[in-house]
């Protein structure tokens, strides 16, 4: 197997487009996405409501009433959290999002100082934040706004005109509250991603451009299987004491070692030259990145074995490497993608791989959080090895 | 042929592939150091019948026996003893011609100093040591199929088996590999031949097998042919071979 694997390495490198297509090209790729993407989050809208979750520590009246009518709103749906629970899945990307209402939220109304209310957010997700903050600000203060003049109102008027009947009082307050929210501020705080000195886009773009060039060079590994059964060279290694296992297996391990390569090159690439911060879990990456090169390795071999000819096989190939990379967030960042695309994403293995790498650079998660993302994508990996060798030993018979 | 002359030997084997029947009763004998060569036309089952003798495919009944060895029993052994020349130029071409010769060899698990030398002796025996560290993208067509054949005798092989070795070259080139051939004929080796070139396969072969869609029409010395198919004209052995096969299988060989 070694052999075989030393010979296509060497036919590798004699391939000098090959190698450009494998290391150059998708360092020039990331470079450029890296400036591209210096200024995305632009809002564009959405349909489906964002979840936002909500700790009420304050448990009084006006906490539940501004939860209620939050909940009220076309594109926030609440959901109910305690507060470290909240702020853990916003670390880990379950949710964009939480609200905390702090004890004292009712009496910082009525006093007038500031109120009782942060709202931790994932930067990232510059999107759904947009429609947070577009929506939740102008209920939070209108709503609290309300609530403050009424008691302020109410507490002059029963101090100052105490017999005035209960109904003349009330429509004075209801004339007199309007959203006079002027004096009033929520703290917006983002606790993700803020350990970190790497920009956002420049995730995207190394994450993003790295599998997605990754595909490419792996599909054409794949597709060198079918081009040595059409120039004999397989049959010919079949006329060897080989087994034909053996051939397949070999062509594997060659794509898993270059995915590799070109992954842990992208990312030093990244790092020295794109000054990427890597004071991240290192088990992690390197986790990720050989889960990640398993899986789309898997693939490559994979779509060949699908694959009659070579020149279906890049056809299949392109195809499948372009719409997966499309919806999994390669070229487009997920956040700005509509939901039912982000749902559909999770089925290409450009997904996993971005989000475990999101999960390391951007939200510095440790290695115990990121291990379900790499699951997947060995077991991804896995599952496309095996229909692989099937199909393959399948047809090795009729070469 | 008694047994102890036979290097060869297939009895009553069948192939069917789905619906198409490849290879249908065909039986022969191969002696030691003999040239045998299989004629028809492309489609016939040359390359199934090679593929059957090298292991590759399995037959769906009859017996295979060579050199004392039964494929069913001892597929790798017969891989040792067979060297098989393919059709197709199976070269990586962005190798060298002695990059390709130490990756196939080294397929045979030959000691690296020993394969090394063997390479040199093989280059100069096809008359390409020169030509030893060119990539195989930069040679004719013809040095291509010398490189074809060389990377076929490392593991010195006691059969040759070359499937249709000259298709696409040019005659100095074909010259080159008929006296490569010759030698490793005179060196002993037992050869199998197909080919769809009547001169060829009257040039080299002390037997010859004709095949159509995958039935032996006949076998037997170019003589043997002239009687089974009555013809007895002794006029040019060109015209001979082809007039004995239009007459045993009812139509050209280029059809």
């Amino acid at each position: 197997m070694f052999r075989l694997f030393k010979k296509d390495l060497t036919l590798f490198l004699h391939d000098r487009r090959s190698v450009i297509l494998t290391f150059i090209l998708p360092v020039i790729l990331i470079t450029l996405f890296a400036f591209a993407y210096g200024s995305i989050g632009s809002y564009d809208g959405r349909s489906e409501p964002v979840e936002l979750l909500v700790a009420d520590l304050d448990q009084t009246s006006s906490s539940r009433e501004i939860i209620q009518k939050i909940d009220l709103l076309e594109d926030i749906t609440v959901v109910a959290s305690d507060s470290a629970e909240a702020k853990k899945s916003v670390i880990s990307g379950d949710y964009v999002c939480a609200m905390i209402i702090y004890k004292g939220f009712q009496d910082s109304l009525k006093y007038g100082s500031s109120i009782q209310v942060e709202l931790v957010y994932d930067r990232s997700r510059e999107m759904e934040v947009g429609i947070l903050q577009q929506n939740l600000t102008g209920t939070l203060m209108s709503s609290a706004g309300v609530i403050i003049v009424n008691s302020s109102i109410e507490k002059y008027m029963l101090e100052h005109f105490p017999d005035l009947e209960k109904s003349t009082r009330d429509d004075i307050i209801r004339t007199a509250t309007g959203d006079d929210n002027r004096r009033l501020s929520v703290k917006w705080t983002s606790i993700v991603g803020e350990r970190n000195d790497t920009k956002l886009g420049l995730i995207q773009a190394v994450a993003g451009t790295a599998i997605l060039m990754l595909l490419f060079s792996v599909a054409g590994v794949g597709t060198s299987i079918l081009e040595e059964k059409e120039n004999g060279t397989i049959k010919r290694l079949l006329y060897s004491p080989l087994k034909g296992s053996t051939i397949l297996y070999s062509k594997m391990l060659f794509a898993f070692f270059i995915s590799i390569l070109q992954l842990t090159t992208m990312f030093i690439f990244a790092w020295l030259v794109l000054n990427m911060d890597m004071s991240v879990s290192i088990p992690g990456l390197c986790l990720m990145i050989i889960a990640t090169s398993f899986a789309v390795s898997s693939l490559g071999i994979f779509l060949a074995a699908v694959a009659r000819t070579r020149q279906q096989a890049q056809n299949l190939s392109t195809i499948i490497i372009l719409v997966m990379s499309a919806i999994g967030g390669s070229m487009i960042p997920m956040f700005i993608m509509p939901a039912v695309l982000q749902k559909i994403a999770l089925v290409s293995v450009n997904y996993w791989g971005i989000q475990g790498f999101y999960d390391l650079f951007w939200r510095a998660l440790p290695l115990k959080e990121i291990l379900p993302r790499i699951l997947i994508l060995t077991g991804t990996g896995l599952v496309m090895t095996i229909a692989s060798i099937r199909l393959f030993m399948k047809r090795i018979k009729n070469l | 042929m008694p047994d102890s002359l036979k290097m060869i030997s297939v009895r009553s084997v069948y192939k069917t592939f789905g619906n198409i029947e490849a290879v249908k009763n065909v039986s022969f004998s191969i002696g030691k150091g003999e040239v045998f060569g299989i004629l028809g036309p492309n489609g016939a089952g040359k390359s199934t019948i090679v593929n059957i003798l090298n292991t590759l495919v399995r037959p769906d009944s009859g017996d295979v026996i060579i050199d004392g060895v039964n494929i069913r029993n001892d597929g790798e052994t017969i891989k040792l003893i067979m060297g098989v020349v393919p059709q197709e130029i199976a070269l990586y071409e962005e190798l060298s011609a002695y990059e390709n010769l130490l990756f196939w060899g080294g397929l045979y698990n030959i000691p690296k100093a020993e394969l090394r030398a063997k390479a040199i002796e093989i280059l100069g025996f096809v008359d390409l040591v020169n030509r030893k560290d060119d990539r195989i993208k930069t040679f004719s067509g013809g040095m291509k199929r010398r490189i074809n054949i060389a990377c076929s005798l490392l593991h010195n092989p006691r059969i040759l088996v070359l499937d249709e070795p000259t298709v696409g070259v040019d005659p100095q080139n074909r010259n080159h590999i008929f006296e490569v051939i010759e030698r490793l004929n005179s060196e002993g080796m037992t050869i199998i031949y197909t080919t769809h070139y009547m001169e060829e396969a009257e040039r080299f072969c002390d037997r010859i097998a004709i095949i159509d869609s995958g039935q032996i029409v006949a076998q037997g010395t170019l003589d043997e042919l002239r009687h089974i198919s009555g013809i007895n004209d002794s006029g040019t052995s060109g015209t001979n071979l082809e007039s004995v096969y239009l007459k045993l299988t009812g139509k050209e060989l280029r059809d």
